[in-house]
């Protein structure tokens, strides 16, 4: 390993978040390596959202250091190699799947290596490429915000509740783009309640307290 | 792999934007009728007096319009907050007051340019002299805009608030008075046979202050809602 990789993507120090001068949770120290996976695991309301919101760069933290690649977190920095993906997946519902990712990609740039209909096809939304997203089911919009995984380029991906709205072949397909991402020297942060089933090596897991 | 370009970004966002308006083209015909139907009003209320008619004819468009508008601002932002849309867009790579810029001038072309559209036709039913069109529009032209910006960083500033339909109209209807001011001044200069471009270039340079500024000044403000 070279002296590059080896420094972590993302480092926090002590980080805490206060909303109206209450902590939403306790301070947080963790490392987070290229090539790694780790689970933001809480109870409700012990701030997963928050923190994975904090770590995309949509809030401040209040106390804390926050690292990215040893420098101090910039938003000009890291703009580009974050891929947050939260509750809200921000796609249109008036606009299918395609015209969606046309859009994120040409916001977020995108890949080279793989076209937009291979994209739908892998994440199982082949033939409704063109259907609004207002008539597709939950499960069916969670793919469609998914794809955009496969499509963008991101060193990071934080994703709040992927498995939510999953059938058993979306649980399946959120683990193989997690493991490919690791496989390729990407780093995820997942925030879960349920068992993952990632089969790439033991995940680091961050624990949450309110 | 390839980076979004500026260009790209922008013509993007432009995209989306206008194919979402025409997605949602129900609602974009509501402020044109409301335009119609008010402009209607006003003669039935004073009457067919065409000397009182031609008079206020500039005005009444003019207000009109700048109402008719107000319906369609607040949703200016409202459901990009709401769908998550905005995060995404806070956490793109391109500067965010040029994608809101981009996001306000599609919304100006699906909301305010047919309204500018039908304005010949609305100050013909209240006999304003086909002289004084062309400075009619050219005012609406440059008002219209103005209004838009001046709106999309009072809706950002209320994003996030209940009801901040109302709250939203008493914000910027103060605003709006040097806009009506300059716009009704031009097209009256322009009934009496006078020269009407000095208001007209006041507008203008308002304008070009807004342009700037007010994109600025809206990812300023929706950052903060968001950071809440």
């Amino acid at each position: 390993m070279t002296a590059a990789t080896s420094v972590p993507l993302l480092e926090a120090h002590r980080l805490s978040f206060h909303r109206q001068d209450e902590p939403v949770f306790a301070p947080l120290d963790f490392r987070l390596n290229a090539g790694e996976l780790a689970l933001v695991e809480g109870d409700n309301g012990s701030g997963k959202t928050t923190l994975l919101r904090l770590l995309a760069g949509l809030l401040h933290a209040s106390e804390g250091r926050l690292l990215w690649r040893g420098a101090p977190w910039q938003r000009d920095a890291c703009a580009g190699e974050i891929l947050f993906l939260g509750h809200q997946l921000g796609q249109k519902l008036e606009l299918g799947p395609r015209e969606n990712l046309v859009f994120a990609t040409g916001l977020h740039g995108r890949r080279d290596d793989i076209t937009v209909d291979a994209v739908l096809d892998e994440v199982g939304l082949a033939g409704y490429g063109d259907e609004p997203l207002r008539r597709l089911s939950a499960g069916q919009k969670k793919r469609a915000a998914l794809a955009r995984l496969l499509l963008q380029p991101a060193a990071l991906w934080l994703l709040d509740e992927p498995y939510a709205n999953l059938d058993r072949h979306g649980i399946a397909l959120v683990n193989r783009l997690l493991e490919r991402h690791v496989a390729a020297g990407g780093a995820v942060l997942v925030s879960s309640h349920g068992a993952v089933g990632f089969h790439g090596g033991e995940p680091q897991r961050i624990r949450m307290h309110a | 792999m390839s980076r979004a370009s500026l260009p790209r970004a922008c013509a993007a966002m432009l995209r989306r934007d206008l194919l979402l308006a025409w997605r949602r083209r129900g609602d974009l015909a509501m402020p044109v009728l409301y335009a119609v139907i008010v402009v209607v009003l006003f003669p039935f209320a004073l009457g067919p007096d065409l000397a009182l008619l031609q008079r206020i004819a500039g005005g009444v468009v003019l207000v009109t319009v700048l109402l008719a508008m107000l319906l369609a601002l607040d949703a200016m932002f409202a459901s990009d907050i709401e769908d998550g849309s905005l995060e995404q867009l806070v956490l793109a790579p391109q500067p965010l007051a040029l994608m809101l810029g981009m996001k306000i001038l599609a919304h100006w072309l699906a909301t305010a340019l047919p309204l500018v559209v039908i304005a010949p036709l609305l100050a013909g039913m209240l006999h304003l002299p086909t002289t004084a069109i062309p400075a009619l529009l050219l005012a609406l032209l440059l008002a219209t805009p103005l209004l838009s910006l001046l709106g999309a960083v009072l809706v950002a500033l209320t994003a996030g608030t209940r009801r901040s339909g109302m709250l939203l109209a008493l914000m910027l209807l103060p605003l709006c008075v040097p806009v009506v001011i300059f716009a009704a001044g031009a097209v009256a200069a322009a009934q009496e046979g006078l020269p009407w471009f000095a208001p007209v270039a006041w507008l203008g340079a308002a304008l070009i202050l807004c342009v700037v500024l007010a994109p600025l000044a809206c990812a300023a403000a929706l950052r903060i809602a968001l950071d809440a």
